[in-house]
């Protein structure tokens, strides 16, 4: 995997912020590549500028020193080669599943007509079969938030960049949506960018884990995840998943992030 | 589902009616004072001829006042959410300019655009265009962030962005505004009359008024209501119409099913 060329290069960027109560620095020197093809996982408490990283990535913010580079050329604009999910879907209220997904191809001047049966297939890929139809209020929470992927993938992006897209949703939903991610993304050659402060999560997706310190977020260290894929649900109760958690936890607890009842910072 | 909605204010306005019309009758209270209903309801039927063309007068300025505050309203708050030079120099002047009474500055509209209709309509504009804007501003910067982020993440123009997100977004909170501007063009039509007219429902009521003919000034008081109602539910009617996904719009349907 080493081999792989980089899609993405963060280069020691930092990313500071003014607010009322003086400067805020959300990001110090972050430096990490994502390489062509994988799927890289970052995780991190709140607040250690997760999200700010998806944004400079995407060229939505500049980052107050560095860099980020992808396929080798400085990120100085919003990137349109790419897929964003948020934490939160946000449909249009007014339009079916089927044409939010198709929003991203109108937006970008291309034909809807030609793309109306590859969205009825990534819909369907999902569970939204006989969905398509409907409006956002007359879905789920996490029929929503596939909308949202589906309309991240329609253009078939080299890139996709997802900023805690399962957060506002229950367990359950989580658990099915991981192993619907993990089908889409890993058979379609994509590169992915997830960004999550579930520990499970991002060990169940990813090929590495990149662990954030606290505000102000840097990379911590970087775990790479090597269980076999298609990953099943129960790889998770396997001995070397529950050891890879174990080393992503310890970062934690060593930089306060969680505290264990004794009080103690791991082992 | 049509009982549930309107089965209570009419039975409501039927009691009002016969507690009216049965305190009249039983105190013989003196018609100049406060005429019955019934009676109210005779002098609509007799002097209808006399006030159909007053209403028509008054209804051209309520919907010319009305259509102005849309077509002045709605692109003013275009621009302003458009340019923030523009926002600067132009919203705290305009929400400033809210705390002149426009029934104060109505004679002076009077004396600047002389008789007739059209300072009538100046004045049912000016009372009408303030809710327009505001709403349709509040309305236009309520999308979300995100949907902006994916929007440039899309390389939309900010023209599609308009049309396709902003716009339609905003329309919810449009149409609050132009309910408001409706029952405000009412307003403003009749003010402008109050203050010079020799037409138009608001005239035909200080007429009534100065003859002590209550029965008269009810009737056109029943009809500048009916006018009212009618056009808001024609504005809420355009709303149901255009904007069915509305969250409001269905929690009312939702009830509606109980």
């Amino acid at each position: 995997m080493g081999s792989r060329p980089s899609l993405v290069e963060v280069l020691d960027v930092s990313r500071a912020f003014a607010t009322p109560e003086g400067e805020v620095r959300a990001l110090d020197g972050v430096a990490f590549d994502v390489r062509a093809g994988e799927f890289l996982a970052i995780v991190g408490p709140s607040g250690c500028g997760k999200s700010t990283l998806t944004m400079l990535i995407a060229g939505l913010l500049r980052p107050t020193a560095g860099a980020v580079r992808i396929n080798g050329r400085v990120v100085d604009r919003p990137q349109t080669d790419l897929g964003i999910v948020f934490q939160n879907p946000v449909l249009l209220a007014w339009r079916s599943a089927l044409d939010n997904v198709l929003l991203q191809i109108e937006m970008r001047g291309l034909d809807p007509r030609r793309y109306r049966e590859a969205a009825r297939q990534l819909l369907g890929s999902v569970g939204l079969e006989g969905f398509e139809h409907r409006l956002p209020h007359e879905l789920s929470g996490g029929m929503r938030q596939r909308v949202a992927i589906c309309r991240a993938l329609i253009h078939d992006p080299p890139l996709l960049l997802m900023d805690e897209p399962f957060g506002a949703l229950d367990a359950l939903t989580r658990d099915q949506m991981a192993l619907d991610i993990q089908g889409l993304c890993t058979r379609g050659g994509k590169t992915v960018l997830f960004i999550t402060h579930s520990i499970s999560e991002a060990i169940f997706l990813a090929d590495r884990v990149i662990v954030m310190t606290p505000r102000p977020g840097r990379v911590d260290a970087v775990v790479e995840v090597a269980l076999p894929r298609p990953r099943r649900l129960g790889v998770r109760e396997e001995a070397s998943f529950a050891a890879y958690a174990r080393r992503v936890r310890d970062r934690f607890l060593a930089h306060g992030v969680l505290r264990d009842l004794d009080g103690g910072a791991g082992p | 589902m049509r009982w549930r909605r309107w089965g209570p204010p009419l039975a409501t306005v039927a009691v009002a009616l016969l507690a009216w019309e049965g305190l009249v009758q039983l105190r013989g209270l003196p018609e100049y004072l406060l005429p019955p209903p019934s009676g109210v309801l005779t002098a609509l039927g007799s002097e209808w001829r006399y006030l159909a063309p007053h209403a028509l007068v008054t209804l051209g300025e309520i919907l010319a006042g009305f259509l102005l505050s849309v077509l002045v309203g709605i692109p003013l708050a275009m621009l302003i959410v458009a340019s923030p030079l523009l926002e600067r120099a132009v919203y705290p002047l305009l929400v400033a300019s809210q705390s002149i009474p426009k029934i104060a500055i109505a004679p002076l509209l009077i004396f600047w655009a002389g008789l007739g209709i059209a300072p009538k309509i100046l004045v049912a504009f000016l009372i009408a265009f303030f809710p327009v804007v505001i709403d349709t501003v509040v309305g236009l910067r309520s999308v979300e962030p995100e949907m902006l982020h994916l929007a440039r993440s899309m390389g939309a123009s900010p023209v599609k962005v308009f049309l396709k997100i902003r716009f339609p977004h905003a329309l919810p909170s449009v149409f609050a505004g132009l309910k408001v501007a409706v029952t405000l063009a009412v307003v403003g039509a009749i003010v402008g009359e109050f203050i010079q007219a020799d037409r138009g429902l608001g005239y035909a009521l200080l007429q009534a008024n100065a003859m002590l003919n209550t029965r008269l000034s009810f009737a056109t008081i029943l009809i500048l209501a009916a006018i009212g109602t009618v056009l808001f539910l024609l504005v809420d009617w355009m709303e149901r119409l255009l904007i069915p996904w509305h969250a409001s719009r269905r929690l009312e349907a939702a009830a509606g099913t109980l």
